[in-house]
């Protein structure tokens, strides 16, 4: 038989050498499928839940209404509580509602913002846009909103970086790039925190008084800002909307920065609890705060035709305040006021001659 | 690889390039020489360049005033930088093994933090003044906006890093830092040495001519 299959030299080596290594290899392979199969019967045996006598005690622990603070030699706050129920608690708010629902909101926020643009679109300046305007902003004024306004943009990227990131980022640039990434984002979050404080500081200071509610506000407010009905609103220098959002924005910043001095200075006894409350009352009143910024820079970019323009030159167009701020335009008009493009452009150092402004304008920007 | 580039070569051909730089722009201004003043004399220059050196770091009362803000911000910043600079404790260990070979005492953690805190409200200040306000805006130039983003981009990445504990992080603000070397002696941010040398020359001038200035 052997001979009619193999060769002769095969059929020799078969009896001899070959044989034998080939015995050998099998029996290899018999003995680590063996193996194998053995230790995943052992994984199997030990996958078998085996009662842990202590784990009653620590389920037992976990379960109470509550934190059971025991008697400890340890020093430290929270060093005498066993097991924090409240933590899993707050994990899972923040991985199961937090996280999904805040990006819900912002994304449903840009889509109404575009839904909002393709319908309606640019608000355009009725009157069209003249060539006298009025003095708005000051420069200190012009230059606290840009600081507030590039803190606040650093502050809420970085922030949206630790709370989407492990979700939406290491799908796409890896564990490792994010872990360096999430590290930075953080370092730079907790550094740039006070900076923020000192800049909504500022901002209150300056503009608290122009955003005292005014008889008129409300008739602003019941008619949408000129939304409901026909033609304009008239309000002052900010409108009801202004100034509630200017209110929001100061009630949500001392939320915002109370919880964000709570975590990062963890230095004045606070509990995990404590600072578990602190981390989700920032995240929500931030993401308000988001929110209501989109829309912000949504007005003040492609939503409305010379919103943006007072906060860049100072200066904003004649039409525009008569449009959105009519008594403020009113009585500007009255006290003489009104400056030609052409005044604004020599003031500004633009126009041919290159004139300097005067030196009492140049620091307020006027 | 390119971190041991960064670390070693890059690190000393920038130091190279800074020394040799700002040495190259004291010999150019000392080299200009002085136009010479034949009048009389009134007073001695060197007390009117001493005077002027120290004196013009309070401002007049008038400038002050209308100069308040930018007053503030450039105190904030500079001192901010300069503690941050020589006396934060990953700087100054830094300088102890690549320089100086000894150490002394730094900042402690939140004295180095409230040091960055100023100096970036300082810096974010006074570039926003650079960009808003008419008369700055058309003095400054791409090197005033280079200067002052490079050392905006080496604070930010320095703070960035601050958790020391990922060496790219560390990488990216030394190699920041070593662009901002090389830059420094060819840009506006000579201004750091060159203040003494205009301060000096107008005060002397001053001096001589008996002017209080």
């Amino acid at each position: 038989m052997g001979r009619v299959l193999f060769p002769q030299n095969v059929a020799d080596a078969m009896k001899g050498g070959w044989l034998f290594l080939l015995c050998v290899l099998m029996l290899l392979l018999l003995v680590t499928s063996t193996a194998a199969i053995g230790a995943e019967t052992a994984e199997q045996a030990q996958a078998i839940p085996v009662p842990n006598p202590s784990a009653d005690l620590w389920r037992e622990v976990r379960q109470r209404d509550g934190i059971v603070v025991g008697k400890t030699q340890v020093a430290g706050v929270d060093s005498g509580a066993l097991i924090n129920p409240y933590g899993e608690t707050w994990r899972n708010f923040r991985m199961q509602q937090l996280i999904p629902y805040s990006g819900y909101l912002l994304v449903g926020m840009l889509l109404l913002l575009l839904l909002f643009f393709a319908i309606r679109g640019k608000v355009k300046v009725n009157a069209g846009m003249s060539d006298k305007k009025l003095f708005r902003y000051s420069l200190y004024e012009r230059m606290i909103h840009w600081f507030i306004a590039s803190v606040f943009l650093f502050l809420a990227l970085t922030g949206l970086i630790l709370l989407f990131g492990r979700s939406l980022l290491i799908p796409w640039v890896g564990q490792e790039l994010f872990s360096l990434l999430a590290s930075a984002s953080k370092e730079g979050h907790n550094l740039f925190g006070p900076v923020f404080v000192v800049a909504l500081l500022l901002i209150f200071i300056r503009f608290v008084r122009r955003n005292i509610y005014q008889r008129g506000d409300l008739t602003w407010l019941l008619k949408g800002g000129g939304i409901i009905g026909k033609g304009h609103v008239p309000s002052n220098f900010f409108n009801m909307g202004e100034k509630s959002m200017f209110w929001l924005l100061v009630l949500l910043g001392i939320v915002i920065i109370g919880s964000g001095l709570i975590l990062v200075f963890p230095l004045f006894g606070q509990t995990r609890v404590t600072m578990e409350l602190a981390h989700l009352s920032h995240a929500i009143t931030t993401l308000l705060m988001i929110l209501v910024i989109m829309g912000h820079i949504y007005i003040g970019s492609v939503g409305m035709e010379g919103a943006l323009d007072g906060m860049t030159t100072g200066y904003c167009d004649l039409n525009w305040a008569r449009e959105h701020h009519a008594q403020w335009a009113e009585r500007c008009e009255q006290e003489g006021q009104v400056v030609s493009e052409a005044e604004v452009s020599r003031l500004r150092g633009e126009s041919s001659g290159g004139h300097i402004p005067p030196a009492g304008a140049q620091e307020s920007g006027q | 690889m390119i971190g041991q580039l960064i670390d070693g070569p890059l690190w000393y051909f920038s130091l190279a390039v800074f020394c040799l730089g700002v040495l190259f722009r004291f010999f150019t201004i000392l080299r200009a020489g002085l136009k010479p003043d034949l009048a009389i004399p009134r007073a001695g220059g060197a007390a009117g360049a001493l005077r002027n050196l120290f004196t013009r770091f309070v401002p007049r009362r008038d400038v002050a005033t209308r100069g308040r803000l930018t007053l503030v911000a450039g105190y904030l910043f500079h001192l901010g930088l300069f503690a941050l600079l020589f006396f934060a404790r990953p700087h100054v260990d830094f300088y102890a093994e690549r320089i100086t070979g000894f150490d002394w005492p730094a900042l402690p953690y939140w004295a180095f933090i409230i040091s960055a805190e100023i100096a970036f409200i300082g810096l974010l200040l006074l570039w926003l003044h650079r960009l808003l306000h008419p008369v700055t805006r058309l003095l400054s130039t791409a090197d005033d906006h280079i200067g002052t983003g490079l050392v905006f981009l080496v604070m930010l990445t320095g703070c960035l890093a601050l958790a020391q504990s990922f060496e790219p992080l560390r990488l990216l603000h030394l190699f920041l830092a070593e662009l901002l070397l090389i830059y420094f002696p060819f840009s506006s941010l000579m201004h750091t040495f060159t203040f003494v040398f205009s301060r000096g020359y107008t005060g002397a001038i001053m001096g001589r001519k008996g002017v209080n200035a």
